[in-house]
């Protein structure tokens, strides 16, 4: 008797054709959005006759260059900073909070522990987009007056990598709790025997055993900041790629491969992420580590 | 999920957290004074007696000199403004218009030894719909730019919610500057009587006619641009000639019209049948049934006899729409007077750009015919309109003490901004039409358009290089007679209602005209679903009143 199922090698080649199927809108978009940024004009249909090999795209676009003729140019390099930066921001914050917090649902059990994971969940519910309205009036509430364009500027950055962090958290903190639950008690408590404070078990045990769930975490929120438009829009005085590529997409006026190059260029750092860490990823949505 | 630890470390622990707590409560006390810093740091005035006044004398150099030493009074050495606009890639003299204003009053100071300068940061993007939307959302939150150019149909909404100036009374000082602008444009920058803004462009919609195509099937397009205007050239002789030119197989369309709603050109169907879309005695929109349905009967009768396609309204612009009109497979297009420079920017033409003498052979141009035998022909104008954000200055220096000042020089740098020859290159290089009679008479001046031409131009120097490239292809004396013969058709022109309700009437009318077409609605089907979706939408039928029947009688073509 066997003590592991297997199936059938022709079975597993209908999931994966399924699987392929399914994927196939997706894969054939993101394929053509590529092409095109490498094209003359748009690549629309799959017989790629309007494919027309160019770099000029990716020229223009990495001088700043928003038309083939006129148009004014831009500091791209500037929006990739400041992409980045809220994407890092994001990270940061949410991997600092949902380690903490994770940690502390994980293994304190304070007053109102139970009641503060359900809130979390639903916290987790609400989509960004619908909280907008009172973080909006947060913002008119705290922002600084009268203080000049570059202290805005750098409030603006401050509330929205707060604002969209906040938003990821409360995932966050459950996603770092279910780590932290597969950590044996008996490290920690050897630690503390040892004169370890709590906050250095934290630190020097608990956190190296649940690397894979931070580099989860901090991926994620680095995503979500990346990919954030509706936040950066309302509130960041600077541009992100996001909304750089909203504001100019306007299909009457725009050489759209070169949108498709900015647009291909916004997608890489999601690309080069998935691949890199696609074993963290798998590792943290099976939602523990290897014993 | 109990847990034990000795009781000894839980002391220490305790102690440690209680500790860890008083760091916490400190550190929150100084960030909270650090705060209170910032919001309310403002308080710190100097005590000596400045001014902070400035009477606007209808003297731009005295003005702008008695604005720069209230300034200086007052320690400010740089005043920064930004500008947000919006548009096609030849437009972007709408915000250069403001940099050059910047360094033109940069200048006088200079001169007058006045020690403060104007710097502008510009913010220009493709799409209008979104810059309006930006400035609506960030404009509340003190980061909109000062100066805003767009659409005059946002004009109401942004008036009405206090988000721009109030421009009437420092206007008075400069009417000789004002009365310059063509009075129908200043009339779209106005809101309840009250002047908003300044015109920065407006455009015409020629109908333009395929010369080529025209000569094979015998239409005389030199004669055509008198038949219309006099209407004796209406929409049933644009369905012959279309059809004609498709039977004889000299193109494969007989008309190409233009899509969505943002560019609201198939209205002119409605003004050319004689309809209404805006009533002024009760600020309602206007449904007139009888136009509406000629309109889409119209639309209808072409698709279906294969004059039109029936899925243009999801033609991709660069792909299908322009490379059909440049490359001569249709008679006629509906299009926009900045068609003439964008043809010669944009590789159409089988990937390449037009030659100024290829359009000017190619293409002839008339108004939007009348509908019907007594009808009138028509045009159509979205006029730009420069407005200045009602918290201009906003992140200057001692912005409160100084707010007048601030904002009676961005007030001044939209008038500086409105000079014949800044609106005059704009209007070259983007093929729309100025909105001044000085710059119209400029474009006229053969040396003038050398020079620009040549670049021998008073213009800042990062503004000579932004338009470098658009100048070498559209500067030419093809061009400027270009606007000089559209020019008349102003005074044919018909607005879109700037009411704040009317993009989403202007959605709905897409919609009826897509479905029409397609066939999947007969003409009296597409009004019937224009007036249901109207009468849906509670906010919309408050604001929108339907007049008039189907006709009964009505054929088309006559």
């Amino acid at each position: 008797m066997k003590d592991i199922e297997i199936r059938s090698e022709r079975f597993q080649w209908i999931v994966i054709l399924a699987l392929l199927l399914a994927s196939l809108p997706l894969i054939l978009g993101y394929t053509l959005l590529i092409l095109s940024s490498f094209s003359k004009e748009m690549v629309t249909n799959l017989d790629l006759t309007s494919f027309h090999f160019t770099l000029e795209n990716w020229l223009y676009l990495l001088q700043g260059k928003l038309a083939i003729t006129g148009g004014i140019r831009v500091d791209i390099w500037r929006i990739v900073f400041n992409t980045l930066l809220v994407a890092l921001g994001v990270a940061l914050v949410v991997t600092l909070v949902s380690t903490m917090a994770g940690y502390s649902l994980s293994r304190i059990d304070f007053k109102g522990r139970k009641h503060m994971m359900i809130l979390l969940l639903i916290l987790h519910a609400f989509p960004g987009v619908a909280l907008i309205v009172g973080v909006y009036l947060l913002y008119l509430l705290t922002v600084p007056q009268g203080q000049g364009l570059d202290v805005l500027r750098l409030y603006s950055f401050f509330y929205v990598i707060l604002a969209r962090a906040a938003l990821e958290i409360p995932m966050s903190v459950w996603l770092m709790k279910g780590f932290f639950d597969t950590v044996p008690w008996e490290f920690e408590w050897s630690g503390i025997i040892d004169g370890a404070s709590r906050i250095e078990v934290w630190w020097k045990i608990m956190l190296p055993l649940v690397k894979p769930g931070i580099l989860a975490v901090a991926l994620f929120a680095f995503l979500a900041g990346w990919q954030d438009i509706i936040y950066v829009r309302t509130f960041l005085i600077d541009q992100t790629l996001a909304t750089f590529i909203e504001a100019n997409i306007e299909a009457e006026y725009s050489h759209m491969p070169l949108i498709a190059a900015a647009g291909t260029l916004y997608l890489l750092p999601t690309i080069v992420f998935f691949i890199v860490a696609q074993e963290i990823l798998l590792q943290s949505y099976s939602g523990g580590i290897k014993g | 999920m109990g847990y034990k630890v000795p009781i000894l470390r839980i002391a220490i622990w305790r102690g440690r957290m209680k500790a860890l707590k008083g760091i916490v409560l400190i550190v929150t006390l100084l960030l909270g004074v650090l705060a209170c810093g910032c919001i309310g740091g403002e308080k710190g005035t100097s005590q000596t007696q400045v001014s902070s006044e400035v009477q606007l004398t209808g003297n731009f150099t005295r003005d702008v000199v008695a604005i720069g030493r209230v300034l200086e009074e007052n320690g400010i050495r740089e005043v920064k403004f930004s500008v947000w606009g919006a548009g096609d890639p030849n437009s972007v003299m709408r915000v250069y218009g403001i940099v050059e204003a910047g360094r033109r009053i940069n200048r006088i100071w200079e001169e007058k030894g006045i020690n403060v300068r104007i710097t502008t940061d510009v913010y220009y993007v493709s799409s209008f719909q979104n810059a309006y939307q930006e400035y609506l959302s960030k404009q509340p939150l003190g980061q909109a730019g000062d100066f805003f150019v767009n659409s005059y149909t946002y004009l109401p909404t942004l008036a009405e919610e206090g988000y721009i100036l109030d421009i009437t009374d420092y206007a008075q000082a400069y009417n000789n500057v004002i009365e310059d602008f063509y009075p129908s444009l200043l009339e779209a920058s106005k809101y309840r009587g009250r002047l908003y803004g300044l015109p920065q462009d407006t455009e015409a919609r020629p109908f333009y006619v395929r010369r080529d195509v025209a000569r094979k099937i015998g239409l005389d397009v030199d004669t055509l641009p008198e038949k219309v205007k006099k209407g004796d050239f209406t929409w049933s002789d644009v369905y012959h000639w279309s059809k004609k030119a498709k039977e004889s197989g000299a193109t494969q369309w007989g008309l190409i019209h233009r899509k969505g709603s943002a560019h609201p050109d198939l209205i002119q169907f409605i003004y050319a049948f004689d309809g209404k879309l805006y009533n002024p005695q009760t600020g309602k929109l206007v449904v007139d049934v009888p136009a509406i349905y000629k309109w889409l009967y119209v639309e209808w009768k072409f698709a279906r006899d294969g004059l039109l396609p029936k899925d243009i309204m999801s033609w991709d612009w660069a792909k299908q729409i322009h490379p059909t009109v440049v490359e001569g497979k249709t008679l006629f297009t509906i299009g926009g007077t900045w068609y003439w420079t964008e043809w010669q920017t944009k590789k159409y033409y089988r990937g390449r750009s037009l030659k100024p003498e290829e359009v000017k052979e190619w293409f002839g141009y008339t108004l939007f015919p009348a509908g019907e035998r007594d009808k009138e022909p028509v045009t159509l104008s979205q006029p730009f309109i420069w407005m200045i954000n009602s918290k201009a200055g906003e992140k200057n220096p001692k912005y409160q003490e100084l707010k007048d000042v601030y904002h009676k020089l961005a007030f001044l740098m939209v008038v500086k901004a409105s000079d014949p020859d800044i609106n005059a290159i704009h209007s070259v290089i983007s093929a729309h039409l100025p909105v001044r009679k000085e710059a119209t008479k400029l474009i006229k001046d053969e040396k003038w358009l050398n020079d620009l031409k040549n670049l021998k131009v008073d213009l800042d120097e990062r503004v000579k290089e932004s338009i470098k490239d658009i100048v070498q292809v559209t500067v030419n004396p093809i061009n400027a007679q270009f606007l000089a013969d559209v020019s008349y058709m102003l005074e044919y022109t018909h607005l879109a209602p700037a009411h704040p309700k009317y993009p989403a009437l202007a959605d709905i009318f897409t919609e009826a005209v897509d479905k029409v077409l397609r066939g999947d609605m007969t003409p009296e089907e597409g009004v019937n679903y224009i007036v249901q979706k109207v009468k849906a939408d509670p906010e919309l039928a408050r604001n929108v009143e339907i007049v008039g029947e189907v006709p009964k009688d009505w054929k088309f073509p006559e």
